[in-house]
């Protein structure tokens, strides 16, 4: 039996903790490649017209590995965070590719992960009808864990210029969705942080109510810390149309943070190339320019 | 201290109900318009969903008039309307800074306690007694039930009159009167007598009209200006429509899933293609997409804004339906671009459709 891991959405994030955990439990498994075009040409034909790129590229890697397995892991994430959701989309994920791609063979984990406890009862959930061995399913869940975090290690080398890209993970790591963002950053001189590779503390209290939603707390979180401690020069905002969370958090930041440079990038599937190039250019000058002024006023007071 | 809030259907008949049988200023918003919307996408977010944008027209135009406390429902679902009140509070706040608000959440969320607490913010200023507070209250959820009641049946009988026009008069006269009656229980007078008159109003029951269910995002489907007025066209042409969602069954699902009681048949026919809560309202949608069906109804309309999350993952889920059960449906997405021919025309060829069908049957 072959499950087929579609490279997309947050699998882009924990694809090898997925990856070896299933090798640990002995069930082979097969990741789609890197999103092209033409996986996202299948996800744009068979999706629903509205939904935002991160969902049609999910549909389109389904698609392509179609054929090319027995089963496809469609996880159902609900909560990452206790009280919190992550998005509506994701919920009801299983349920957009079963009857959008008209396809029966999916594995639907319905994952609830905001402890130990919690993500070893999905996981095991997962397993169950597969008979594993008790002792089996607690080491590749032990290495499933310790997995967990690997994709910290972007490497990052020290400029004068630091950005942080702020963005689903999905939109990060996806090099082809994202038109290479961060090796053209790194071309500039410009050294990037993300979400990942910071350590950041929490400033809702600032908030009238604490925000339900996982992505949207640590996007305005991360934000804050950063430019609170000094630690960066500007923000990129990497988001796709018609995302219902971004359309939150882009603005809470941005009232939260005066004149502090800012950048919005809002990505689909007819973005062209040429005028990112062009915004994240003349944003990178813009940075330079102002770190050559020696005001370096704090503009948060 | 004078409350607003925003337009939801007929909430507004209900709220001046409860601030009259309360005795506190209030100020309605003024019935949302294009204006309103022109207001709300001036302030608001590009992305986010349409009925934001709507409230913050309405808050505005509410404070124009010299409301100064602003009502806010904050559901905390997995949905953006649970986040709303964050940003609008930022955007007024930054219109007005002396602006107040009272956010009123789900009692599932919060604990009926902290629910009455709040609610009971409302009534600070009220120098009534406990008693007379409470049965405010009553007299309002009371409005609210009847006036959708009224709006429920005038729109599905409006097929079947023998006069055409009368419900939709009938409809028109009980809103605007009810409006301009003086205190709370002769605004609760007038809606009864209207639904007496509704009960006299001659029907043809060998009449044969196009069934249709408005189904989708709750808000968009409740809210005309969102809908641009759908039901009252349908109306007009003679069509019979049903929605389940009102702001009374709003008020009744909210208040028994605080109690954690799953009452709805609604959630027994969605089960098959959503067995939980995604958030929003798509489990509704689905369900009531099926409940339609069984129902007789002829065909389905399901309208929600432009980047709607849950109504996205059930517009992928209905065409299943529509084979499955041959039931017609017609998905509508709007926002403050969509352009009214292209709209009325889509409708207008969507009943010719079911027109068709009926025909072919009998
Ligand atoms: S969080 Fe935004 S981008 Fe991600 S799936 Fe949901 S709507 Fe799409
Ligand atoms: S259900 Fe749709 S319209 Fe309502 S808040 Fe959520 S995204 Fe917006």
């Amino acid at each position: 039996m072959i499950i087929g891991i579609p490279n997309a959405l947050l699998n882009i994030k924990y694809r090898d903790a997925i990856q070896e955990f299933f090798q640990n439990i002995g069930v082979t498994t097969f990741v789609s490649p890197k999103t092209n075009k033409e996986i996202l040409d299948l996800g744009v034909l068979n999706c629903v017209d509205e939904a935002c790129l991160p969902v049609k590229v999910f549909h389109g890697h389904v698609e392509y590995l179609r054929d090319r397995c027995d089963f496809i892991l469609v996880p159902r994430i609900m909560k990452l965070q206790k009280n919190e959701f992550i998005c509506p989309k994701f919920c009801g994920l299983p349920e957009m590719i079963k009857y959008s791609l008209d396809i029966k063979n999916i594995i639907a984990p319905t994952i609830v992960a905001y402890d130990n406890k919690t993500l070893k009862k999905s996981l095991y959930e997962l397993v169950k009808p597969l008979n594993i061995k008790k002792e089996k399913f607690e080491k590749a869940f032990e290495a499933f864990k310790s997995n967990l975090y690997k994709y910290r290690n972007l490497d990052y080398k020290n400029s004068d210029l630091k950005v942080l890209l702020l963005g689903h993970p999905y939109l990060i790591y996806d090099d082809f969705i994202n038109m290479n963002i961060i090796k053209k950053l790194k071309a500039f001189g410009v050294s990037v942080y993300t979400e990942d590779n910071v350590d950041f503390y929490d400033y809702t209290y600032r908030l009238i109510k604490k925000p339900f939603w996982t992505f949207l707390r640590n996007t305005y979180n991360c934000a804050i810390s950063l430019i609170e401690t000094g630690k960066i020069d500007g923000i990129i905002y990497v988001s796709s149309f018609a995302c219902g969370i971004d359309s939150f958090s882009i603005d809470l930041i941005k009232k939260d943070i005066g004149s502090f440079p800012y950048l919005v990038l809002k990505i689909d599937e007819h973005t062209g190339e040429a005028g990112i190039d062009t915004r994240l250019e003349a944003f990178v000058d813009l940075l330079k320019r102002r770190a050559k002024n020696e005001y370096n006023f704090s503009t948060l007071g | 201290m004078n409350i607003t809030f925003p337009h939801l259907g007929n909430t507004y008949i209900a709220a001046k109900v409860l601030f009259e049988g309360l005795g506190v200023d209030y100020t309605i918003p003024p019935l949302s318009s294009k204006k309103t919307l022109e207001i709300g996408c001036l302030y608001s977010p590009d992305d986010v969903c349409l009925p934001f944008k709507i409230m913050i027209g309405n808050y505005v135009e509410s404070i124009q008039r010299g409301a100064d406390t602003v009502l806010i429902t904050g559901s905390c679902g997995p949905c953006r309307f649970g986040e709303y009140c964050e940003l609008q509070k930022k955007i007024l706040l930054s219109l007005d800074k002396d602006i107040k608000f009272i956010v009123i959440d789900e009692p599932a969320k919060i604990g009926i306690r902290e629910f009455l607490n709040r609610l009971s913010m409302v009534a600070k200023d009220s120098k009534l007694s406990k008693a007379k507070k409470i049965k405010a209250l009553s007299m309002a959820v009371k409005t609210i039930n009847l006036i959708d009641n009224i709006e429920k049946e005038c729109r599905f009988f409006a097929g079947f009159e023998k006069n055409k026009g009368e419900f939709a008069r009938l409809l028109k006269t009980v809103k605007l009167e009810a409006i301009e009656a003086k205190g709370a229980e002769k605004t609760l007078k007038v809606l009864e007598e209207h639904y007496e008159k509704l009960k006299k109003i001659e029907i043809d029951n060998f009449k044969n009209p196009i069934k249709i269910g408005i189904i989708g995002e709750i808000y968009t489907i409740i809210d005309p200006l969102s809908n641009m007025y759908i039901e009252d066209i349908l109306m007009n042409l003679g069509v019979s429509t049903r929605r389940t969602l009102y702001p009374s069954w709003w008020v009744k699902n909210t208040v028994l899933s605080g109690l954690k009681i799953n009452f709805s048949k609604i959630y027994k026919e969605s089960k098959e293609y959503l067995g939980l809560c995604i958030g929003g309202h798509a489990r509704e949608c689905i369900g009531e997409a099926i409940l339609n069906y069984k129902h007789g109804f002829d065909g389905l309309i399901q309208i929600f804004p432009v980047g709607c999350m849950p109504e996205i993952v059930s517009k992928a889920i209905l065409p299943d339906i529509e084979r499955r059960y041959g039931i017609p449906i017609l998905s509508l997405v709007v926002d403050e671009m969509t352009g009214e021919a292209g709209y009325y025309t889509r409708v207008e060829a969507f009943l010719d459709l079911i027109e068709g069908r009926k025909k072919l049957c009998i």
